[in-house]
């Protein structure tokens, strides 16, 4: 490599503050009764958050990653979907027994969320500006003046070029990357302590996908908040998230430090994924797939969820299903055979 | 809901390793932030499995409309319509099956008998002429059934085929359609019904059907013009024409099928509207003159005298909502039945 | 910097050659931006395709990267002959087909069939899967005889990975991974000798999508076919493709192999676009460089003077604005749009560890 490239920059590493959890998702299980039956879309999941930190939440589609985000952003459909278990602390406190009024206090002000679909997440009648400013006066009863100059503010903040210009513009006059901008601008207007971002890049192109996770990383920097990061796409997870859970059939089969998992997975499921995606950076050969597809949620089978389509699979794991424990310390897998696999 | 339990790994009979078989959970990558993710998946696999039950494996190649004429046999409330509407046909056509006395008939009403109440040897009393009432309401079926399936089978077919064309190809011909059914609905239906009615010299069942079919056809046209361009720009009709289908292919075999839903339930509910509305129109003098026989007209003539006979109204009101419902059934059946996702 | 080997991407990228497949030259496609509904006003264009050239061997993949709004779906739909291009002519064994009609289209459309990107809207929901694998036949009744046809469905099917039993099925009852599969049994039921794959596994979970890949590319091997292969995902178009087009605001600013493309990246563009690529292993992640683009892409109704990129790029001069650089060799071994095209690696490419 002779020549660079002055706009070169070195792949930023979020720092990490670490400190007490923030929030602590304890044990949770939701399930959706449906007219076919019970659907056990999360099945005892527990995880924390400390300020600071950026969890990732890796899994497919109906693994139940976006279920567990919206229940505690209390944005459940319910009916159908109940939680049927566990706790949701934020600051040790419970925020599923709390009255409707102290939640709503803090989702929105201290919790928030981004979503993947921006177009569809911002009301087309209104201006974006209306709508940021809209959280100061909601929770900050800010006149409409200052609410407007609050929302220019913000608009920098998330980089929107010519804030005072757009301020009046309407959604449909964005991008996409600068919708999902705008979303964030939202989403961090009160300064949340905890930000939720449900595959906030993947409707994005690569380009501004980048930009976008840049944005992220560097809001986290500055407030220091905590940020949970949900999404089926291995390589962002990569270049963000410090720590990684990965979901499998509405549990948690692996979790541990990003680079950790990543150089070594201790689940027969990460390490398929792995093997199975193509890489930018690899030449051609057969890709090497997941053989099957994952488990009906409505009929769960009593051993590991992910024996069917497991090369390691044996009796015992057709027979029992395997509780999520510490492997090596910071390192948790829900595999028989976790210390094989990540010795292999 | 069934034994069938989820396919798990290669099933028998596909290559081993490069499947993924089973009609398990995968839908498309992305949480999507609305809805529970999963639950729609689940749904769909749950019926997958109904489905695969009955026929297990056949040599009988499905289509469409047998499976939807296999589902229509299964479903009572279909075959309760279908039993309903089968009378009903019958009584329009043979009324004398029903009934002895023919309302047309001289000598069939006394007056001294007017607006009598229902007793055993009139069942549903007397009309204020003092004709038989049950007799009115039997012979009355033929010209209501006739206007309500010639009118809505008119103005459906015609709003199909030109909202197709329109739909379809667009252009001027669109535009056209476009600015005539602007027209048509700016007219109210009673002052265009009017100006219709009064280009004939004599006004009987056929004027009405056609003045009533000028005024509908707008209204299917639009519905079934807007669902065929939101089926047109989908992936399979696309799909269709790349694998070189003529665009009278494409209509009939996959845009019909799909668009043609709203049409089928605006269709099932107008019948009701229409023999309503000929019942308005007789009831102002501009439809149906009075020595016809119609629950239009039956009603319209009860509603001045709901105090003192009350059953002039009811009968034929009571025959005019379960023909509704009948008809209303029928369509909610028949969508069903074309739309595999419900089975 | 390696020197590049010139003629080796010489031979590799094979200049509009003549025993082509496929041939494309100077395709455009323009939208006309229209106002008022009864007298309608044609306000603008929207140039989604300006002038895009490239050939096809038999057998061979061409990938088409580039990212949304980038023209790559509108050139499939010229290829498919589902829209009509404003200018430029499409080749077919060297006979010209851009303008045919009728009998003729439709005997040109047995060779080239397509694969959609959303296998949700790509399939007839009130048709089963028997009569969707199997209506291409009833369109060209001369590839299969009526009395074949159900064991034939049957068969190929069971070649895309279904089970043979589900041909009374209806699609909703599939996944999506399933559902593409479909749709390649329908693709192949006409036996083309060229598949345009629209996206085809971007809307696959990622354990689904390295099965449906290599269904493609056994599919390839045995039955002789040459890919059209879109997407924006560079890590696939990578794995499958044997050459390379990268597009931006409807023209092709880099082709070549896939090694031009990915090791020896000479448009600033394509450089951003590897470069924005997440690479997994964190040891790989370490070495990558990092070019953030700024700003949007331009809109296609305006697109900017001279070189398209010339307003998000950091090689911009005089020269970008007034004179749109011409795809041809630049002394990197591959032809680039750029007149500061330079080859740079952006990422480092390991072999692919072997599969068992």
């Amino acid at each position: 490599m002779t020549s660079t490239v002055p706009q070169a920059v070195p792949a930023p590493k979020p720092t990490v503050t670490g400190g007490a959890p923030l929030l602590e998702v304890d044990d949770l299980s939701v399930e959706f009764r449906t007219d076919y039956g019970v659907v056990k879309a999360v099945n005892g999941i527990s995880y924390t958050l400390a300020a600071g930190e950026t969890l990732a939440i890796l899994g497919e589609s109906g693994c139940g990653k976006s279920v567990s985000a919206q229940t505690i952003m209390g944005i459940l459909d319910s009916p159908p979907g109940f939680v049927t278990h566990g706790e949701i602390r934020f600051r040790g406190e419970d925020l599923l027994k709390m009255s409707a009024k102290q939640q709503r206090d803090i989702r929105g002000e201290e919790i928030s969320i981004v979503f993947q679909d921006a177009l569809s997440s911002l009301n087309p009648v209104f201006t974006v500006g209306a709508q940021i400013g809209e959280m100061f006066r909601r929770h900050r009863g800010a006149s409409r003046k200052d609410a407007k100059a609050s929302a220019i503010e913000l608009m920098d903040k998330v980089r929107i070029p010519s804030a005072k210009e757009r301020v009046n513009d309407y959604p449909h006059q964005f991008s996409g990357g600068m919708r999902q901008r705008v979303m964030i601008a939202m989403a961090i207007a009160l300064d949340p302590a905890v930000l939720i971002a449900d595959e906030p890049t993947t409707a994005l192109d690569v380009t501004v996908q980048a930009q976008i996770m840049d944005l992220l990383a560097e809001l986290q920097r500055e407030t220091g908040m905590g940020l949970i990061l949900i999404t089926h796409d291995l390589g962002v997870v990569g270049e963000i998230a410090d720590r990684i859970a990965v979901m499998y059939a509405g549990r948690i089969v692996e979790t541990g430090a990003t680079d950790a998992v990543f150089t070594a997975p201790a689940m027969p499921y990460t390490e398929g994924l792995m093997a199975s995606i193509a890489r930018v950076d690899q030449k051609g050969q057969r890709l090497n797939p997941i053989v099957g597809a994952p488990p009906n949620l409505a009929m769960l089978p009593p051993g590991c969820e992910f024996a069917p389509r497991c090369p390691r699979a044996t009796d015992l794991c057709v027979a029992e299903r395997p509780p999520l424990r510490e492997i090596v310390p910071g390192r948790r897998s829900a595999c028989h055979y976790a210390e094989e696999v990540l010795g292999a | 809901m069934s034994e069938r339990t989820p396919e798990k790994g290669p099933v028998g009979g596909t290559p081993a390793g490069s499947t993924d078989s089973g009609l398990l959970l995968d839908g498309q990558s992305g949480g999507e932030p609305g809805g529970p993710t999963g639950t729609g998946d689940v749904v769909a696999h749950a019926m997958a499995s109904g489905h695969g039950d009955d026929g297990s494996v056949d040599a009988r190649q499905a289509s469409l409309w047998s499976d939807a004429w296999r589902q229509l046999r299964r479903n009572k409330l279909f075959l309760i319509a279908a039993f309903l509407l089968l009378v009903l046909s019958v009584m329009a056509m043979f009324p004398g099956l029903f009934s002895s006395i023919n309302p047309s008939d001289r000598g069939a009403c006394q007056l001294s008998s007017s607006k009598l109440g229902p007793r055993s040897d009139a069942w549903f009393g007397n009309d204020i002429q003092g004709c038989d009432h049950y007799a009115n309401v039997i012979y009355g079926a033929r010209v209501s059934m006739i206007i309500g399936l010639v009118v809505v089978g008119g103005s459906t077919i015609i709003g199909i085929v030109l909202g197709a064309l329109a739909g379809f190809f667009g252009g001027w011909f669109d535009t056209l359609m476009a600015r005539i059914t602007d027209i048509v609905f700016g007219l109210p239906l009673l002052l265009g019904a009017i100006l219709i009615l009064g280009v004939f010299p004599e006004r009987g069942l056929p004027q009405v059907c056609l003045a009533l079919i000028v005024l509908g056809w707008p209204t299917t046209l639009r519905l079934f013009r807007a669902s065929v361009i939101a089926v047109k720009d989908t992936d399979y009709v696309a799909a269709a024409r790349a694998m070189g289908a003529t665009n009278g292919r494409i209509i009939v075999r996959h845009i019909l099928p799909n668009a043609i839903a709203p049409v089928l339930v605006y269709a099932t509910i107008a019948v009701g509207g229409i023999i309503a509305a000929e019942a308005t129109l007789s009831f102002l003098g501009i439809g149906l003159q009075l020595p016809a026989v119609s629950w239009g007209l039956q009603i319209g003539s009860g509603q001045r005298l709901i105090r003192t006979a009350p059953h002039i109204i009811f009968f034929p009101s009571a025959f005019l909502s379960v023909t509704v419902l009948s008809f209303i059934l029928l369509g909610d059946a028949l969508r069903d039945a074309l739309d595999p996702k419900t089975r | 910097m390696p020197d590049a080997d010139l003629s080796a991407a010489a031979v590799a990228h094979a200049p509009l050659r003549e025993d082509a497949l496929l041939r494309v030259e100077g395709l455009v496609k323009h939208f006309p931006l229209t106002q008022g509904i009864v007298f309608k006003k044609t306000v603008g264009q929207v140039r989604a395709v300006d002038g895009v050239s490239f050939t096809l061997a038999s057998g061979e993949t061409l990938g088409l990267v580039g990212e949304s709004g980038c023209g790559k779906s509108t050139v499939s739909k010229l290829l498919m002959a589902l829209e009509k291009p404003t200018a430029g002519r499409v080749f077919y064994k060297g006979q010209d087909v851009t303008d045919l009609k009728g009998k003729d289209l439709r005997r040109l459309r047995r060779n080239i069939q397509i694969i959609f990107q959303d296998p949700y809207s790509s399939l007839n929901p009130r048709m089963t899967v028997g009569d969707i694998v199997s209506e291409p036949w009833d369109i060209h009744a001369d590839v299969v005889a009526p009395k074949d046809r159900n064991r034939r469905t049957r068969e190929l099917l069971e070649r895309v990975g279904l089970n043979p039993d589900f041909v009374n099925r209806y699609p909703h009852q599939f996944s999506g991974g399933q559902r593409q599969r479909i749709g390649i049994a329908r693709a192949l039921a006409l036996q083309p000798e060229i598949i345009i794959c629209d996206e085809p596994v971007s809307a696959l979970d990622v354990s689904v999508q390295a099965q449906v890949v290599n269904l493609l590319e056994e599919l390839q091997d045995e039955f002789g076919l040459a890919y059209i292969f879109i997407a924006h995902d560079l890590s696939v178009v990578r794995h499958i493709s044997d050459r390379v087009a990268v597009m931006y605001l409807g023209a092709v600013v880099e082709v070549g192999t896939e090694d031009d493309i990915y090791e020896k990246t000479a448009h600033p563009y394509t450089q951003a676009l590897l470069s924005a690529v997440p690479v997994l292993d964190p040891r790989a992640r370490q070495l990558k460089q990092r070019i953030m683009l700024t700003g949007d892409v331009p809109s296609p109704a305006n697109p900017p003077s001279g070189c398209r990129f010339r307003t998000r790029c950091w090689k911009a001069q005089d020269i970008c604005v007034t004179e749109p650089p011409e795809l041809v060799e630049r002394g990197q071994g591959h032809p680039v749009a750029c007149h500061f095209a330079e080859s740079v690696q952006i990422v480092t490419s390991t072999e692919a560890t072997p599969v068992d």
